[in-house]
């Protein structure tokens, strides 16, 4: 697989009808396969495709949500578009700074809050008082501030998602990749999330974000559904037609966290 | 905002690289310490170890081939490299399994994978150092040891050597129970043929991981010296191992690790 950062957005036909040549892309991705399996040549043992010619672009300033089927590929597929897997083949072009909310949270369990920021921080190639600022802007925003000294593996599922998130925020990437990143929000952290959202792309930062709840499909610009190996556009499309891809729909408990 | 961005962009100066792997450090040195199970090894172990290697060839009977007069001091000695050895292999081992995933998002925001490795690595040096201190130390307790310093740096090669093989057992085989088995079994074999109790002449076992460190760490203990040859094969024997685990463990680490 090739990975680009230079590569602009010739020729491509923007999905949104915009036709203005300035907004490139800030992330693309064009036919991404995956298949996983076993590295040995074990007997009793299967592979299975995940991604069969996969394409995606997402531009500034736009929110699309990925939807799909428990199994489909999502969170395989964001992994690949932020380089945390590779892909059999395809190519990905990154022309911004990413930030990645995995679905479970990648923390070192016996760091507090804080330690965790100031890791993370400096990673992103950020000082010690920007850090903090921005550390304390999302504490507060999300409501962890009263737990910045505590352990992450001390902290609850919720609390733990939020400082999981806040890391993917922390460095004001250009993108954010977000697998489900809500999951074990109270009601009022998952309205602040939505609230975020809005300035941020308000402000010209693309989101993507993997969602189940068929509610929020109001919330976003595009919605790609990942099936069968490939993404299609399915905005505007009958949401029932998803509703029963997970018990979380809009059935179960209307869109709530 | 956009500045910032683009200042923060690429690999930075050493000054960034510096940074990065003192905070990679001291994130893996303050895990390591508030994990109970590491504090209680590295007191209890050399204790049990060393003293218990000794109990139990004191309790052997006479054979031909051991060195009746230096029964105790033996079982002593090889309890210590053992303990150093069992434990930096343990700490290798854990350093990389405990936080793949971890590790594989912290790279994605900035690190690079050799300053993954690098930070993972000197934590198992810092490790290293501090057990191998409280096994002499345990061990000067009860036997007089003629060198050591001498002593202390050949326990530290047997240390490090294991440190290295326990990154890279982590990194092929990243599962706690498998891959602690490995170590342990290994590590065991290793400690008894390359001990010298055993009249063994096969050149095989001067290929052994602790073959070099037994014979530094005997020699210092024993007679307060420091052969020129094992000092040097060990060294290389070191750097060796160094090279071999850190292109193996970056390599293997990609693609979210292999257990991905």
């Amino acid at each position: 697989m090739s990975v680009d950062r230079a590569e602009t957005a010739d020729a491509e036909v923007d999905p949104r009808g915009d036709d203005d040549p300035t907004d490139a892309p800030v992330l693309r991705a064009s036919g991404l396969e995956k298949t996983y399996g076993t590295r040995l040549p074990l007997p009793f043992t299967r592979t299975v495709e995940v991604l069969d010619g996969a394409d995606v672009a997402i531009y500034p300033g736009e929110i699309v949500g990925i939807v799909g089927e428990n199994g489909s590929g999502k969170s395989t597929l964001m992994k690949i578009l932020v380089g945390a897997l590779e892909a059999d083949a395809g190519s990905v072009s990154r022309e911004a700074s990413i930030g990645w909310c995995p679905q479970e949270p990648r923390l070192y369990d016996r760091l507090t809050v804080r330690e965790t920021f100031r890791l993370f921080g400096t990673a992103y190639g950020m000082d010690g008082a920007e850090i903090e600022r921005v550390r304390d802007e999302y504490a507060d925003r999300l409501g962890f501030d009263r737990f910045l000294d505590y352990r992450v593996d001390h902290l609850s599922g919720g609390n733990r998602q939020k400082v999981n998130l806040s890391i993917a925020l922390l460095h004001d990437p250009d993108v954010l990749l977000l697998d489900e990143p809500y999951t074990g929000f109270d009601w009022e952290t998952y309205l602040a999330f939505w609230e975020l959202t809005e300035e941020l792309t308000a402000a010209g930062t693309a989101i993507a974000i993997i969602s189940h709840f068929v509610s929020e499909r109001d919330r976003f610009d595009r919605i790609l559904e990942l099936a069968d190996g490939t993404l299609s556009d399915v905005t505007g499309e009958d949401p029932t037609d998803h509703a029963g891809e997970d018990p979380r729909g809009v059935g179960a408990n209307g869109g709530r966290p | 905002m956009a500045d910032a961005r683009e200042a923060r962009a690429g690999p930075g100066t050493a000054a960034d690289r510096g940074r990065r792997l003192r905070a990679g450090v001291s994130s893996h040195v303050r895990a390591f310490v508030r994990t109970p199970i590491n504090v209680v090894l590295l007191v209890a172990l050399p204790v049990v170890m060393v003293e218990g290697y000794g109990m139990a060839m004191e309790a052997f009977p006479s054979l031909p081939f051991l060195d009746a007069g230096r029964m105790v001091e033996m079982g002593r000695v090889n309890g210590a490299v053992y303990t150093v050895a069992f434990f930096a292999g343990v700490l290798g081992l854990f350093q990389v399994i405990s936080a793949l995933q971890a590790d594989e998002r912290l790279r994605i925001c900035g690190y690079s994978r050799a300053e993954l490795f690098a930070s993972r690595l000197v934590t198992v040096v810092l490790g290293t150092l501090v057990i191998t201190l409280v096994s002499l130390a345990v061990l000067g307790w009860s036997t007089p040891v003629e060198a050591p310093v001498a002593a202390f740096g050949g326990l530290a090669l047997a240390g490090l050597i294991y440190g290295l093989i326990g990154m890279l057992v982590g990194a092929v085989l990243p599962r706690a129970l498998e891959g602690s088995l490995v170590i342990v079994f290994v590590v065991d074999a290793d400690d008894f043929l390359s001990s010298g109790m055993l009249d063994l002449d096969a050149a095989i076992l001067n290929a052994f991981p602790l073959h070099f460190p037994h014979q530094l760490f005997r020699d210092a203990v024993f007679d307060g010296t420091v052969a020129a040859g094992d000092a040097f094969g060990g060294l290389a024997y070191l750097l060796i191992v160094l090279v071999v685990v850190s292109v193996l463990y970056i390599r293997l680490t990609g693609d979210g690790g292999v257990a991905a």
